[in-house]
């Protein structure tokens, strides 16, 4: 067996161990996850208000956008603001039904009684073309349930009573947008506001893109992210805090996962060094 | 079984196998990754076009203009009368048609107007974009480098906004190309930018690295816990 296998195979034992047994670690405590938690429990939403939440994300990055959906959207579930899913990106499309039927399904086994249903909780509009065209073309509608017009399923958004009458993008009270593609979260800082209102916005991005993030939240273009599993499995830690019976096993033992194949990169570089130190001390020293 | 279960269990099935078929390859080049490679290639390119006719071609221009989207009464009579404007529909669409014109040696200049166009809008677009996204990003780059927090001095703060905007000023200088000489005080800083921006690539790799592992945990979550349950759930074990 070559090295390089060597190493694959080294490094699927160590991701797959803690998956096999189920060993979870507390998550880092991070900050900006924190600030984005802060924001979408403090914001105000009234009745025809909603949350507007773009999936923008494929099966390239399902392994940190969509825990970082998930804890976002739970968490505007329990806040109970209506939430209108779309997305920019066409291999999202998948992902705009599953994400909040799998949310709304944990949310009602846990909370029995209560309901999150389709149409009432949430609305998924689909893919939408177009970018930045399309993004100045929603901010500037006066009315965004008609601009919209149908759901993915055809039916006319007048004909949901929560979506029916909007209004303007003043009614957008939460920005959500998960992406880990370079280009497109900028279409929402760039475009999505008008004179005098910009809505809250929160982003949960890729760790490749954390670098470009941060530029958005130090500049306070960004009022909270979610950086990778870290950040989704520290705010699944703080909703847990707060909803002790919310369950978010899966995403620790993810993110423990993720931390041991870091170390073994970290150990495997160390002997990559030493084990060429040592053989050139050997040759010198017979 | 019902058919949402019968669902999720194949597309279970079939992802496990295109997992592991993508996986083959870390042990070498195979006829059985290049099938899966091609497939998912395939599948990317035709889902663009079947989304963008079914979520905005069809419920935005074509059923109104095609009168499919008017509602009606029980007795076949529409509710509203059609709107003829939504023909007007067929003037921008015979104007981005003549992109196809491109194909053709003798109309090809045709296509260089819809060209023109298009990169006008998309400028227009860019200058807007760049105003709205950079200049709060330069307004926040002028940071205080001394810091006061409720009228007490912040020793943290102030260390962190220093070290931000000398950052900031020496890979800036590090980027002037254009005047300077190698003995003045400006050429002498210039390389103390350079391991600040390597500082800055080796947080980019070290972030593409978690980036990729992430890939790998989720995949390896979805074979030992999803597709093995699947598979135990087939042969008559789950």
């Amino acid at each position: 067996m070559g090295s390089r296998r060597l190493i694959y195979l080294i490094m699927i034992v160590a991701v797959a161990a803690p998956i096999l047994f189920g060993i979870s670690q507390r998550p880092s405590r991070l900050v900006s996850a924190e600030r984005m938690y802060d924001v979408i429990e403090n914001v105000k939403v009234q009745p025809g208000e909603v949350a507007m939440v773009w999936l923008d994300f494929g099966p390239n990055t399902i392994a940190e956008n969509e825990p970082q959906a998930m804890v976002m959207i739970e968490h505007l579930f329990r806040r109970r603001i209506p939430v209108i899913l779309l997305s920019q990106y066409q291999q999202a499309e998948r992902f705009l039904s599953r994400v909040p039927q799998t949310v709304a399904r944990q949310l009602e086994a846990e909370m029995p009684g209560q309901t999150w249903r389709y149409g009432e909780a949430w609305i998924n509009v689909g893919y939408k073309p177009g970018a930045a065209i399309f993004m100045q073309s929603l901010v500037n509608a006066s009315n965004v349930s008609g601009f919209l017009g149908r759901d993915v399923n055809g039916m006319p958004i007048s004909q949901y009573p929560t979506f029916a009458s909007i209004g303007g993008i003043e009614r957008v009270k939460v920005v959500g947008e998960v992406t880990g593609l370079v280009g497109v979260f900028d279409t929402i800082i760039q475009f999505f506001q008008k004179k005098g209102y910009r809505p809250t916005i929160v982003h949960g991005c890729t760790s490749i893109t954390i670098p470009e993030a941060y530029i958005f939240l130090d500049s306070g273009q960004l009022n909270g992210l979610l950086e990778g599993i870290a950040g989704a499995a520290w705010y699944s830690e703080v909703l847990k805090n707060a909803h002790p019976s919310s369950d978010n096993s899966r995403l620790l033992v993810t993110n423990t996962a993720l931390s041991a194949a870091h170390l073994v990169i970290i150990g495997l570089i160390i002997v990559g060094n030493l084990v060429p130190l040592f053989s050139r001390w050997r040759a010198r020293h017979g | 079984m019902d058919n949402g279960t019968m669902w999720e269990l194949s597309s279970t099935l079939v992802g496990g196998i295109a997992t592991l078929a993508i996986f083959s390859f870390l042990i070498r080049e195979n006829g059985f990754y290049r099938f899966f490679e091609h497939l998912f290639i395939g599948i990317a390119a035709g889902l663009g076009p079947m989304l963008v006719i079914r979520d905005f071609l069809w419920p935005n221009i074509l059923e109104p203009m095609l009168g499919y989207s008017m509602r009606m009464y029980p007795d076949g009579t529409p509710v509203k009368p059609y709107q003829p404007f939504y023909l007007l529909y067929l003037v921008p669409m015979a104007f981005g048609s003549l992109y196809y014109c491109i194909y053709s040696k003798r109309h090809a200049w045709l296509a260089k107007v819809v060209i023109g166009f298009t990169l006008g809008v998309s400028g227009a677009l860019a200058i807007r974009g760049f105003f709205s996204e950079a200049i709060p990003q330069v307004a926040s780059s002028f940071k205080p480098l001394v810091v006061f927090q409720n009228g007490v001095f912040s020793l943290f703060e102030s260390l962190n906004n220093s070290l931000f905007v000398v950052t900031l000023l020496l890979v800036l200088n590090y980027f002037l190309f254009t005047f300077g000489r190698p003995g003045a005080v400006q050429g002498k800083i210039a390389p103390l930018g350079r391991p600040l921006l390597m500082v800055c690539f080796g947080a980019f790799f070290g972030s593409t690295v978690m980036a990729r592992l992430a890939l790998l945990v989720e995949r390896v979550q979805f074979i030992v816990r999803d597709w093995v349950a699947a598979v135990g759930t087939l042969v008559g074990l789950g």
